[in-house]
C-alpha cells in the first residue's frame, strides 16, 4: 500500500446539532429576511435574460476600456440607461442597454443609422397613424424591390414581399405593430452603440432580448423554479412521509431565497444561468437532504425507543464524514470554476460555491429541525425492509 | 451482491469500453484526429455557439398578417363571384380578423349566395342567418395553413442563409409561430440580414416557340425580345456529370447571366420571352394535391394569385393558348408547361408526369419566391469565433483542474485502492457522458462544461456514500467482506433517492432552457444518469472482481 487512507474524522463523533437549532432559527430567518428586504429595496441586477435589452461585450483596440469616458459618452447616446462594467479583464467590457420602447425616437435613431450607413438623402419617420407603428422610409433616388430590401436590412429590418414597394419608388412605408416596431428598435439600438464604438473598441459578442422573450422568459423562470421546488418535495414525500416532504421544501425555499440574496449582495448579474444556479443548488441540497432522512429513517426503525432529538444528532453525526467529503469534492470542483471558467460563468459558479455551503446547513439545521417541529414518531413511518424482515423471523 | 456472474462483468466492460470509442474523438488532438477515418470524426461533439461562434436568432412570424391578407383576398374574390352570378349585396367586409361578412340586399337569395361562394373554395365554414352570410376559413384549413407559412418561411431562410451548401445553418421551428435560425462561423450579422431579406426571383414568361420549333437546343442568335435559360432538370444533370463546371457557376462573382450558362456549358435551356407576364410576388399560394377521379387521379400543382396577378395571367393565358409558359425561379426554369385554356378566376393547376414527390417539390418551389410572412428578430445572440475560443480555453481549464482536484482529495482519503476506484468510475461517467451527448446529437455549450464539472463533483458522491458506510459497517465489528456487502447495500437506497431527487431539477431545467441553459441541463442530466449506472453497476463490478480476487481480511478504506 503506497499510503493508508485518512480519515477526515477520526472516531465517532456526537456533536449536538439540533441542541442549537434554536441559535440556527435566528440565524436563517435573519438572512433569508435580509435577502427579501434586499431583493425589494436594493432589486436584483437583472440581466437582459429576464428584462429584455442589449448586451454588447467589448474589447478595446488599443490599451484598456476608459469605462468613465464610454459610460458618459454611451449614455448620451439617447437609448436609454447605459451600463459598464468591466468583463474578465482591464480590456473588456460589457456595455448593457436597457430595453427599448418602439417610440418616436427610436426611430430618429432608425433615421441618423440610416443616413450614416446608406448616405445622407435617406430619411426614416414614423407613420401618421400613432395606433400603429408604421415607418415611412424615403430614398435619395427611386429603387426596385431588391435595393429596397438591401437598403432597409441596414437598419435590422426583414420586408414581407407585400411590403416592398411594387413599383419602383422613393418612398416605402414598412406597416408594423406598435410590439413589431419595440422588437425591431432593439436593432436599431444595437446599430446605434456599434457605429459609436467600432472604431476603437472590437466587438466580441452581441446579445439582444426583445420586450416580449424577456417577459416569457421571467415567467417560464418562476415557474420552473416553483415546479422543480414542488416535485421534489412531492418525490421525497412518496418516498419517505409527509413530514419528511414538507422538510424539503422549507429546506430548499431557504436555500434558493438565501442564494437570491447573494446576488442582490453582490450585485452579481441575474439570468438564465443564475436560474440554471439556483435549479442546481435545489438539486445538490436535497440531494445532500435525503441522504440524511433516509438515515433518519433507518434509525428510526431501528431504534424505536430513541428521542427524536437524540435520534437526529445520532443520524447527522453517523452521515457527518460523508456530507464533509461530498461538500468537499463539489466545492473544489465548483472552486476551479470560479478560478478558471471565465467572466460568463462568474456569477453562476459564485452562486454555486454558495450553494454548496448553504445546502450542506439547510439539510442539518432545516430539514432535520422541521423534523422536530412536526413532531415526527417512528409509529408514523411506513413499514420498511427491516420491519418485514422482522415480521418473518 | 458482490457475487456476480461472469457475463455481467463482460457486459459491463463491454458498455464501458463502446463509450469510451465514442468518447475518444473529443479528447484526441486534431492532428491525431485526422488520421481515423471520417464516420469516427463525424461522432465528435458539436460545439455550441457561444464556443464555437456564430449567430442565434429567434424570429417571429407574423400569422395574424397572413390571416388578414387571406380574408382580404377572400372578401375580393367574394365579392366578384356574387357579381358574375348577379345577386346584389350591400357589404362584403372583413371582420376582425376571424371572417369575411356579406350583407345581401334580397335574404331571398341567400342559397343561390352560398352556393356561389361555395365556388369561391368549397372548404369554406360558411354560417349566419337572414341576409348577412358570415364566411371563414375552416379550422383543418387554418392549420394547413399556418404550417405552410412556416414550412415556406424555414425553406426560403435555408435557400437565403445557405447559398452555397456550406454555411450549414440550423433552422427549426419554436413552439406555435417561431423560427430558430442558428449560423455557426459569422461575425457579421448585417450581411446576414441582408441575405435574409435577399428573395429568390420568380417569374413566369411564354416560350419563344418559333425559336424552340427551329430545334436547336443553343441558337447562335435570338430575336432581342428573347433569351435563354435552363432547365432544372438539365442543371441538375450538369451537376452530375460536371460537378466542376456547376461549382463554377454557382460561385461565379458577378453571377452569370442564364443565356451566359447556357451558352457555355449547353444544357438544355429554352428560348423565353424578356416580358414578364406575372412575378412571383403576385402568386398567393401553390400547393400539391390530385385531379378529380373522373379526369384520372393525377397528381398536380395547383396554384393561386391575388388579384392583381389573376388579371395578368387571365389576359396572358387567353392569348397564347397551345403554347408554354416558363416558371423560372433566379436563373433556372423550374417547368414550362403548356397552356391548355384560359385561366381565369385567380387560379389555376399544372399538369404533368409528375410523382407526387415532385409535384410536392414544385410546389414548394413555386413558394419560394417570397417569403409570405413579416420575421420580427426577437432575440440575438452573436459570438465571434476568438471569444468562442477563450470560451473553450476556460472551460477546458477548470475541467481539468475540477477533475484533479477532486481526484487528488479521493486519493488522500480512501487510499490509492479505494479512492482510485472512485476516480475511476468518475472518469468512466465522464466519458458514458460524452459518448451520449455525441450519440443524441447534443451541442456542449459553456454551461454544459460547467455541467459537466458539477458532473465529476457530485458522482464521486456514491462511492463516498459506500465507503464511508463500509468504514461505519467495519468499526461496528463485521467482517471485511461483510462490511463490503453490506456497506454496499445499505449505501445503495440512498445513492439512488438522492440522485433521483437531483435529476427532477435537470429535467425541468431542460424543459425551460434555451440555448446554452440547454446544454447545461443536458450535460448534468445525463451525468446524473450515467452516474446512476457507474454507481450501481460499475463500481460494483470493481468491488466485485477485487474481493474475488483479492480475498481480503482487511479493508484499505
Amino acid at each position: 500500500m503506497l499510503w493508508k487512507p485518512h480519515h477526515l474524522i477520526r472516531k465517532r463523533t456526537s456533536f449536538d446539532f439540533l441542541g442549537k437549532r434554536k441559535i440556527a432559527l435566528v440565524l436563517s430567518s435573519v438572512v433569508n429576511l435580509a435577502a427579501l428586504v434586499g431583493v425589494f429595496v436594493f432589486g436584483l441586477n437583472f440581466g437582459i435574460d429576464f428584462q429584455g435589452g442589449i448586451a454588447i461585450q467589448v474589447r478595446a483596440k488599443q490599451g484598456q476600456v476608459q469605462l468613465d469616458a464610454l459610460r458618459s459618452e454611451l449614455g448620451n447616446l439617447g437609448v436609454g440607461e447605459v451600463t459598464l462594467q468591466e468583463f474578465g479583464d482591464k480590456s473588456t467590457a460589457l456595455v448593457r442597454v436597457q430595453r427599448q420602447e418602439g417610440n418616436a425616437e427610436c426611430v430618429a435613431h432608425a433615421d441618423a443609422v440610416m443616413k450614416r450607413r446608406a448616405g445622407n438623402g435617406w430619411s426614416v419617420k414614423p407613420g401618421p397613424d400613432s395606433k400603429t407603428g408604421d415607418v415611412d422610409f424615403t430614398a435619395p433616388s427611386t429603387l426596385d424591390g431588391a435595393g429596397w430590401r438591401d437598403a432597409v436590412s441596414q437598419v435590422g429590418l426583414t420586408l414581407q414581399e407585400r411590403q416592398v414597394p411594387r413599383a419602383n419608388s422613393n418612398t416605402a412605408r414598412i406597416d408594423m405593430s406598435l410590439e413589431q416596431r419595440a422588437e425591431w428598435c432593439q436593432q436599431v439600438a444595437i446599430k446605434v452603440v456599434d457605429d459609436t464604438i467600432k472604431d476603437r473598441y472590437e466587438i466580441r459578442s452581441t446579445e439582444s432580448v426583445g420586450p416580449k422573450v424577456g417577459g416569457e422568459l421571467m415567467q417560464s423562470g418562476i415557474w420552473a423554479v416553483v415546479a422543480t421546488l414542488g416535485a421534489i418535495a412531492v418525490y421525497v414525500w412518496f418516498r419517505f412521509e409527509w413530514q419528511f416532504g414538507v422538510g424539503a421544501l422549507i429546506a430548499l425555499l431557504h436555500d434558493v431565497l438565501s442564494t437570491v440574496g447573494i446576488f442582490v449582495l453582490f450585485h452579481l448579474d441575474f439570468s438564465l444561468t443564475a436560474l440554471a444556479a439556483l435549479l442546481t443548488i435545489a438539486g445538490y441540497s436535497v440531494n445532500d437532504t435525503v441522504v440524511i432522512f433516509d438515515r433518519v429513517r433507518e434509525n428510526m426503525r431501528r431504534y424505536k425507543k430513541m428521542g427524536l432529538i437524540e435520534l437526529l444528532n445520532f443520524s447527522i453525526n453517523e452521515t457527518l464524514a460523508r456530507t464533509i467529503m461530498t461538500a468537499g469534492t463539489v466545492f473544489v470542483a465548483v472552486l476551479a470554476l470560479v478560478l478558471f471558467g471565465g467572466p460568463v460563468l462568474y456569477s453562476f459558479s459564485i452562486a454555486m460555491l454558495w450553494g454548496v455551503i448553504v445546502g450542506t446547513y439547510s439539510s442539518i439545521w432545516i430539514a432535520s429541525a422541521c423534523l422536530v417541529y412536526m413532531k415526527l414518531r417512528p409509529e408514523q413511518l411506513r413499514l420498511g425492509k427491516d420491519d418485514e424482515a422482522k415480521a418473518k423471523a | 451482491m458482490l457475487n456476480l456472474p461472469r457475463w455481467q462483468v463482460i457486459g459491463i466492460i463491454a458498455i464501458t469500453a463502446l463509450a469510451a470509442l465514442f468518447a475518444l474523438p473529443n479528447l484526441l488532438p486534431g492532428s491525431v484526429l485526422d488520421k481515423l477515418p471520417a464516420w469516427y470524426q463525424a461522432s465528435r461533439i458539436n460545439l455550441g455557439l457561444d464556443l464555437r461562434g456564430g449567430a442565434h436568432f429567434l424570429l417571429e412570424v407574423d400569422l395574424r398578417s397572413v390571416l388578414n391578407e387571406r380574408l382580404t383576398n377572400l372578401s375580393d374574390s367574394a365579392r366578384g363571384e356574387l357579381r358574375k352570378q348577379q345577386i346584389g349585396f350591400k357589404d362584403v367586409t372583413v371582420q376582425n380578423g376571424t371572417s369575411v361578412e356579406v350583407v345581401l340586399r334580397d335574404a331571398s337569395q341567400r342559397n343561390k349566395a352560398i352556393e356561389a361562394l361555395r365556388t369561391v373554395d368549397p372548404s369554406l365554414q360558411i354560417g349566419g342567418d337572414g341576409d348577412t352570410i358570415q364566411i371563414a376559413f375552416s379550422n383543418q384549413d387554418l392549420v394547413r395553413r399556418k404550417k405552410e407559412v412556416i414550412d415556406q418561411s424555414i425553406e426560403i431562410l435555408r435557400r437565403r442563409v445557405d447559398e452555397t451548401g456550406t454555411i450549414e445553418p440550423t433552422i427549426t421551428r419554436e413552439g406555435d409561430d417561431r423560427i430558430l435560425l442558428q449560423v455557426p462561423g459569422i461575425k457579421d450579422t448585417t450581411d446576414l440580414k441582408q441575405k435574409i431579406n435577399q428573395t429568390a426571383k420568380l417569374t413566369f414568361h411564354l416560350v419563344n416557340e418559333e425559336v424552340a420549333q427551329a430545334g436547336q437546343n443553343i441558337p447562335a442568335t435570338l430575336p432581342p425580345t428573347t433569351f435563354l435559360a435552363p432547365t432544372r432538370e438539365g442543371m441538375q444533370a450538369l451537376r452530375l456529370a460536371n460537378p466542376k463546371a456547376y461549382e463554377q457557376i454557382t460561385t461565379a462573382n458577378p453571377r452569370m447571366s442564364p443565356e451566359q450558362v447556357c451558352r457555355r456549358f449547353q444544357p438544355p435551356c429554352l428560348p423565353v420571352f424578356k416580358r414578364i407576364v406575372v412575378g412571383g410576388e403576385d402568386l398567393d399560394d401553390a400547393k400539391a394535391t390530385f385531379e378529380s377521379q373522373q379526369q384520372g387521379g393525377r397528381p398536380i400543382i395547383s396554384f393561386t394569385f391575388n388579384s392583381a396577378g389573376g388579371r395578368a395571367f387571365c389576359a396572358a393565358t387567353r392569348a397564347n393558348i397551345g403554347k408554354r409558359l416558363a416558371i423560372q425561379l433566379d436563373s433556372e426554369i423550374i417547368s414550362a408547361p403548356v397552356v391548355q385554356s384560359a385561366i381565369c378566376g385567380g387560379s389555376g393547376i399544372i399538369t404533368g408526369q409528375f410523382t407526387p414527390q415532385q409535384t410536392q417539390e414544385q410546389a414548394l418551389l413555386l413558394r419560394s419566391g417570397a417569403l409570405p410572412a413579416t420575421l420580427t428578430i426577437i432575440e440575438e445572440r452573436t459570438v465571434g469565433a476568438d471569444l468562442g475560443a477563450d470560451a473553450i480555453h476556460a472551460g477546458a481549464l477548470a475541467a481539468v483542474v475540477g477533475t484533479i482536484l477532486v481526484i487528488l482529495f479521493m486519493l488522500f482519503v480512501y487510499g490509492p485502492l479505494f479512492g482510485g476506484f472512485a476516480s475511476l468510475a468518475m472518469l468512466v461517467n465522464l466519458l458514458l457522458v460524452l459518448a451520449g451527448m455525441s450519440l443524441l446529437g447534443a451541442s456542449l455549450t459553456l454551461p454544459g462544461i460547467a455541467g459537466l464539472v458539477l458532473t465529476v463533483g457530485m458522482s464521486v458522491d456514491s462511492n463516498v456514500l459506500i465507503y464511508e458506510r463500509v468504514r461505519e459497517e467495519r468499526e461496528n465489528g463485521r467482517s471485511a467482506f461483510s462490511a463490503l456487502a453490506t456497506g454496499y447495500d445499505r449505501a445503495l437506497t440512498a445513492v439512488i433517492d438522492s440522485n433521483l431527487t437531483a435529476l427532477i431539477a435537470g429535467v425541468l431545467l431542460f424543459g425551460m432552457g434555451s440555448g446554452p441553459i440547454k446544454g447545461f441541463a443536458t450535460s448534468l442530466t445525463l451525468g446524473l444518469l450515467t452516474h446512476l449506472f457507474t454507481a450501481t453497476v460499475f463500481t460494483r463490478m470493481l468491488l466485485a472482481v477485487w474481493v474475488r480476487w483479492r480475498r481480503p481480511t482487511e479493508l484499505p478504506v
